[in-house]
């Protein structure tokens, strides 16, 4: 134990201890956080799921190629818009990082621009000097359904102008509280034309098939950001729990460790002493 | 009494899953009546009242925005918002009509905001509408 004074162990330790006692409570707030963003998932999975359902089957059971959304705009610019979705803060383990760099591979080489989610994304690409389409949603926490469905509508109308040929969407599935991936989604445009087995006859379109289309799309894109939105929040607080959890731990395995090389220096300071005296006595 | 499948769906939870006999529904091009053996068809929704029909007994809903499917038999509505009439807050939704009515009231609002209270208004209204009428009955 020599060079490494009982004083200076103790130091460490406590330093140590309050460290430990932030990352606990930030465990203790992600997890019932993530306990809420639990539930709004089971409430909202059906909804994203049924629209994803019922668009795919129109559009697998169209037969006028005509309809918007279907392909691309002609003469629309060679450009992908991703909408991206990330964090509000860091200290979430790998939840920030893989998603963003997941998107940033993907918009590598091509002409794109990215509407970021979250303080994390903006930050992220407009570092990295992208075409940042709008900074409003910079708090990923406070966008809400309504959000969602101005930003879907704001979307479409790009799509419709002919500004970008693709839209597509990252963000992070929750798979369970231990696993979330960062997957990206085409929503636009959309897959459709080739008759799906199963998907019979003629669909009745009311009032008509355009004005269908053009009404339904934005609100199916509305709703699969917001079905994503959730998932990434949910995520994300799984994701800062692990951490956490996992700090924690870290921590206690470093006081246990200090605790016996504290103990071992202080037993060695007075094994020192009572030999001093025992050597001081018999001369 | 024939029925058909009907699966109400909105971004807040399952609201109605099952067999019921008949649906009505404001859509975007006026009232629609869902029978069993409706043909396939697709339309969006607009604000106002539905009603479904489950075992004889009607039950009324503000209903907003959304789509409607029928395809193959299976009818999916998948609404942005959905209230079932006992479940609607009529404090909130005179609030929110007063509200509306005051941004409509101020001359300098731009195109958006007017657009945005409008929208307000008229959901206040639906949902006093189909409120009102439950509490009467």
């Amino acid at each position: 134990m020599a060079g490494v004074s009982a004083k200076a162990i103790t130091t460490r330790i406590r330093t140590l201890r309050s460290t430990r006692q932030i990352t606990k409570a930030m465990e203790m707030v992600a997890s019932s956080k993530l306990r809420r963003a639990q539930a709004r998932i089971v409430s909202s999975r059906p909804y994203f799921n049924i629209i994803y359902g019922v668009i795919q089957d129109i559009a697998a059971a169209n037969r006028e190629h005509t309809l918007p959304y279907l392909a691309c705009e002609k003469n629309c610019a060679d450009k992908i818009t991703y909408v991206v979705i990330a964090g509000d803060r860091g200290l979430a383990g790998g939840y920030n990082s893989n998603i963003l760099n997941k998107c940033y591979a993907e918009t590598a080489g091509c002409a794109c621009e990215v509407l970021p989610i979250g303080k994390k994304a903006v930050d992220f690409f407009s570092a990295r000097g992208t075409a940042l389409l709008s900074t409003n949603y910079a708090g990923a926490e406070h966008v809400d359904v309504g959000d969602c469905f101005t930003l879907a509508r704001s979307l479409c109308r790009r799509f419709r102008r002919g500004e970008c040929k693709e839209v597509r969407i990252g963000y992070t599935n929750f798979a369970s509280v231990l696993t979330q991936t960062p997957v990206t989604l085409k929503l636009l445009p959309l897959e459709g034309g080739h008759s799906a087995p199963g998907a019979s006859a003629d669909i009745l379109y009311e009032p008509s098939s355009e004005e269908v289309f053009e009404t339904i799309i934005p609100e199916y894109i509305g709703g699969v950001i917001y079905g994503a939105l959730c998932e990434s929040r949910a995520s994300e607080q799984a994701a800062r729990r692990g951490a956490m959890d996992t700090a924690t731990q870290n921590a206690d395995d470093m006081i246990a460790d200090l605790s016996l090389k504290y103990n071992r220096a202080r037993q060695a300071a007075i094994t020192q002493e009572i030999t001093e005296i025992v050597a001081g006595s018999q001369s | 009494m024939s029925t058909f499948s009907l699966k109400i769906v909105t971004p807040d939870g399952v609201q109605f899953d099952g067999e019921c006999e008949a649906l009505t529904v404001r859509t975007t091009s006026g009232e629609m009546g869902i029978l069993p053996g409706h043909i396939n068809c697709v339309s969006p929704l607009g604000m106002g009242r539905a009603s479904i029909s489950v075992n004889g007994e009607k039950r009324y809903a503000a209903c907003m925005g959304g789509i409607l499917t029928v395809l193959n038999g299976e009818v999916r509505l998948v609404p942005t918002t959905f209230e079932w009439a006992d479940e609607i807050d009529m404090e909130r939704a005179k609030d929110s009509e007063t509200r509306a009515r005051k941004t409509l009231g101020d001359s300098r609002i731009t195109e958006v905001e007017q657009r945005l209270a409008e929208a307000r208004l008229k959901r206040a209204l639906v949902r006093q509408g189909v409120g009102t009428q439950m509490r009467v009955k």
